[in-house]
C-alpha cells in the first residue's frame, strides 16, 4: 500500500459513530444531581432577582439545616466512629507539590460526587464517576509512592 | 484541526443551553454525540463502555462550561476540544506514558495479524492495538486532521517529539497490519 493510499484509508476512518445506547438519559440524570449539588452547596449562584429561586433556596436551606441539625444531634447522643471515607478523605497528602494539588482536587471531586450520589442514589453515571475518581485516587497514590 | 461538520441552526440551541434550557442541550447532544463519540471511542482504543463514559463526560463538563462559551468558534469545534481533551486526560489519568506501555516487541508478529488493510474495521482495530499515546497521536493527526502544533500543545510535548510519535506509530500500526513499512 502506498503513502497516499494509506493516508486516505486513515483520514476515511473519521466517521460519525452512534454510542451503543442512548446516552441521554444518564447525562440528564447526573446533570439533575450535580445541579441539586449545585444548588444546595453554593446558593450565592443562583440569580438574586428571581423571587422562585430565592424561595426555593430558602427551602433547600432550610432542609439542609435541618438535616445538619440532625445528623450533629444523632452525634451528640451517640458518637459513631468515622466512616473509612471520611476518615480517609483529604488526610492524605502527597509531598510532592504537583501531586498535592491533584490530590486535593480528586479529594473535592469524591466528595461532591458522594452528595450527588446521596441525592440520586440509583445513578449508574454518577457511581460510574465516583469509581472512577477513587481509581485515580489509587493511581495517584501509587505514582506519589513510586516517586519517593 | 478540521472543524466539525454540523448545521448552522445550531446556534439558537447553544444560546438557550447556556441560558439553562435542558431541552435545547438534548438537541445539541443528538446533533453531535456520533461525531464526538466517534473521535473519542478511536481515541479510547475502540473501548465501547470506555468511549460511552467518555461521551458522557464530555457533555456533562460542556454543560457546565457552556455558559462561558464565548461563540468564537463553532459550537461543534468547541465541543469536540473538550471531548478529546476529556478522552486525552483519561488516557493520562491512566498513567499512559508515550509509547512504553505497549512497546514494539510485546506486538504480534506478522503472521499473528492477518494482514488486510485494505478493510476498515482491520485498520480500525489495530488503531485501537497502539499504545495509548502513541494511538492519540495518530488518531489526532491522520484521522482528524489536527496539526502537531495542536496535538503538540493538547499533550504537553514539543512538536519534534509529536511527530517522531507519528512516525514510530505509524510504523507500529504497519507492524501490526503486518506490512513491511
Amino acid at each position: 500500500m502506498n503513502e497516499f493510499e494509506w493516508r486516505r484509508q486513515l483520514r476515511d476512518l473519521r466517521q460519525p459513530l452512534s454510542p451503543r445506547r442512548d446516552l441521554w438519559t444518564s447525562i440528564d440524570a447526573a446533570l439533575d444531581a450535580a445541579e441539586r449539588v449545585d444548588t444546595a452547596a453554593i446558593p450565592a449562584r443562583i440569580q438574586p432577582g428571581n423571587p422562585w429561586r430565592r424561595l426555593l433556596t430558602a427551602g433547600l436551606a432550610a432542609s439542609l439545616l435541618l438535616v445538619a441539625g440532625t445528623l450533629v444531634w444523632q452525634q451528640v447522643r451517640a458518637p459513631a466512629a468515622p466512616t473509612v471515607a471520611s476518615s480517609t478523605l483529604a488526610r492524605w497528602k502527597p509531598a510532592d507539590p504537583r501531586l498535592a494539588g491533584a490530590a486535593i482536587e480528586l479529594d473535592a471531586a469524591r466528595m461532591e460526587l458522594q452528595l450527588a450520589i446521596q441525592q440520586a442514589p440509583h445513578s449508574a453515571a454518577l457511581q460510574r464517576l465516583l469509581d472512577r475518581t477513587e481509581l485515580q485516587q489509587t493511581q495517584l497514590r501509587q505514582l506519589a509512592n513510586r516517586a519517593g | 484541526m478540521s472543524p466539525v461538520a454540523t448545521g448552522a441552526s445550531d446556534t439558537d440551541d447553544v444560546r438557550a443551553a447556556a441560558n439553562g434550557d435542558r431541552d435545547a442541550f438534548q438537541r445539541l447532544y443528538r446533533l453531535h454525540a456520533g461525531r464526538i463519540h466517534g473521535a473519542v471511542y478511536r481515541l479510547a482504543g475502540n473501548d465501547h463502555a470506555r468511549a460511552e463514559d467518555l461521551t458522557q463526560d464530555a457533555f456533562i463538563r460542556a454543560w457546565q462550561k457552556l455558559p462561558g462559551f464565548r461563540h468564537e468558534s463553532a459550537f461543534g469545534t468547541w465541543l469536540y476540544r473538550l471531548a478529546v481533551n476529556v478522552a486525552l486526560m483519561d488516557i493520562r489519568a491512566r498513567g499512559a506514558d508515550p509509547v512504553s506501555t505497549r512497546d514494539e516487541a510485546e506486538l504480534p508478529e506478522n503472521g499473528e495479524t492477518p494482514f488486510c488493510a485494505a478493510e476498515r474495521d482491520e485498520l480500525e482495530r489495530c488503531i485501537g492495538q497502539l499504545p495509548p499515546r502513541a494511538r492519540a497521536v495518530v488518531v489526532l493527526h491522520d484521522i482528524e486532521g489536527w496539526r502537531h502544533e495542536e496535538i503538540a500543545g493538547e499533550l504537553g510535548m514539543a512538536v519534534g517529539t509529536s511527530k517522531a510519535q507519528l512516525h514510530r506509530a505509524r510504523h507500529l500500526l504497519r507492524k501490526l497490519l503486518g506490512e513491511r513499512s
